[in-house]
């Protein structure tokens, strides 16, 4: 096998690893709010979010080629590479990919062990832009378009972030409010059973439209990579394979399970009931849906987070743990910068050490944190059997009780 | 540099703007209106079935049943139009409503 060869297989490689986190990572954005209240058994409740992820992964036939370009100049706009970088047989778009990849994969590590539900689309972004500012400079990022639409990291990434979770969180409020105001008078036994239908109902709807938008970002970089190490030339279809390891991938991570961000999402910002998890996937559903008809760019993990918090606004009575929502804003705050700076280091450690050491040495480092960071999380293992536990005091058997740090306000 | 810099910052912001605001009008609409239109079913449910179903302990009317399915039609004619949706932008179709029925089209532009 030759350098080039290696480093494609790396870069696949590691395209899957972050299309995993990415599953396990955002599970919690269908899922948390049906588990917490208790409509689905934790178990089936991953299991249906997995399958829907991989219908959804198979339903995506529009090519995503041009993914990288909403924040990065290394393609041209018909989403082959920018031939300057791939002069040398591609080596140079591959390392740029690559550890932008890793930036992405540790971040959303790191923001998992501390059970931080942040958006996998903002790490890779983040990730991407450290590793191009260190490769081509300030002028290889993409800050806000040429104007004539919605684009850059300020137009894609930014402006969303702020924004998405504000509208999802009124339109969830409102829907709550409604809801309870509506069903005043009803026997509460009564109406637990049938929100429970349409909870299962609007969280399968998240879960669809999350496998159909971010299977899709996996799928174009690694066929950016093959583009660019001449094993592909079409830019109007993605090889089979490509899509079916980007589906399995990503399948199995929401099959997984972050079970730390699910009890955050789920047990830590508010104290769902039935009523509120309908109200608060209905209006993700319904946030995420009319966003990608408008062409407005937003991350599932900011919406759902939005709505989630939206709900225990608008029941009257009940209580908003603003403490660990601060946390989440931090951690969103911190998502670009952070998979950026890790972006941009691997980036270094990779060009110093070469065309054909580079990409070996970054995955290895990739491989050796990833490592550290679960037997970190053992130490407080969350899963299914105590995802639903209070969340004050964090009665797992664990001595060392990290997520109920702060965690109350 | 700085002169299209900031006039396409501008023109972001103008952007978002833009589209904030159908985004949220929408959302709205299907988000917490189709979520009132369920809990009306609920409601309505509770009415036909009556008894333990109302902290009322009131009488069961049938018509409540007939108004529940109705409006859970108006839910399901909703959730069909998301799933629809879903599965056109997909493909790289688009969604028609021209026939009352949603159905998945060829991208007009």
């Amino acid at each position: 096998m030759n350098a080039e060869t290696l480093a494609l297989v790396i870069v696949v490689v590691t395209a899957l690893g972050f299309d995993f986190t990415n599953g396990f990572h955002d599970t919690g954005n269908a899922m948390a709010t049906s588990i917490a209240t208790g409509a689905l058994k934790p178990k089936i409740a991953v299991a249906l979010s997995a399958v829907l992820n991989l219908a959804g992964a198979f339903l995506s036939v529009a090519v995503a080629l041009t993914v990288t370009n909403a924040v990065v100049h290394v393609q041209q706009s018909d989403g082959t590479p920018d031939p300057t970088l791939v002069s040398d047989g591609g080596s140079k778009l591959m390392m740029i990919v690559l550890a932008g990849l890793v930036g992405a994969i540790i971040w959303n590590l790191l923001t998992w062990l501390f059970g931080l539900p942040s958006s996998s689309s903002h790490a890779l972004f983040g990730g991407l832009i450290g590793s191009t500012i260190a490769s081509l400079g300030w002028d290889g990022v993409n800050w806000v378009g040429d104007g004539t639409k919605l684009d850059g990291v300020v137009g894609k990434v930014i402006l969303p972030a702020v924004l998405s979770p504000i509208v999802a969180a009124l339109v969830a409020a409102i829907g709550t409010w409604l809801v309870y105001r509506i069903v005043l008078g009803v026997a509460a036994r009564f109406t637990s059973n049938g929100f429970r239908w349409g909870q299962v109902g609007t969280a399968s709807l998240v879960s669809l439209a999350h496998g159909t938008g971010d299977a899709q970002k996996t799928m174009g970089v690694i066929t950016l990579a093959l583009i660019a190490s001449g094993h592909w030339n079409h830019t109007d279809a993605i090889p089979f394979w490509v899509k079916l390891v980007c589906a399995l991938a990503i399948a199995l991570g929401t099959y997984l399970g972050g079970w730390r961000i699910i009890r955050t999402l789920g047990k830590g910002l508010v104290e769902i009931e039935s009523p509120q998890g309908m109200s608060a996937e209905a209006s993700s559903a319904a946030v995420i849906l009319a966003s990608s008809h408008l062409g407005f760019a937003l991350s599932t993990t900011h919406v759902a987070t939005g709505s989630i918090l939206g709900t225990g606004l608008g029941k009257p009575g009940a209580e908003v743990r603003w403490g660990v929502a601060g946390r989440m804003a931090a951690g969103w705050l911190l998502t670009l910068p952070a998979a950026a700076v890790v972006g941009g280091v691997m980036w270094a450690v990779g060009h110093v050490c070469g065309n054909t050491g580079g990409p070996i040495v970054v995955f290895l480092i990739l491989l050796a944190l990833s490592g550290y960071i679960y037997l970190r999380s053992r130490r407080t293992a969350v899963g299914a059997h105590n995802v639903n536990d209070d969340w004050d005091g964090m009665p797992t058997t664990s001595p060392e009780p990290q997520l109920a740090a702060g965690g109350v306000a | 540099m700085i002169t299209p810099l900031t006039s396409a910052f501008g023109e972001d912001v103008k952007f978002t703007v833009e589209a904030i605001w159908k985004v949220l009008l929408a959302s709205l609409v299907l988000g917490a209106g189709l979520c009132a239109v369920f809990a009306l079913g609920i409601r309505s449910l509770a009415w036909g079935a009556g008894g333990d179903a109302e902290v009322s302990h009131a009488q069961g009317n049938p018509a409540g049943r007939i108004v529940a399915g109705l409006l859970f039609l108006v839910v399901l004619y909703g959730v069909v139009a998301g799933l629809l949706f879903i599965i056109a932008s997909g493909q790289g179709k688009e969604l028609t409503f021209s026939h009352v029925i949603p159905w998945i089209q060829a991208k007009a532009d």
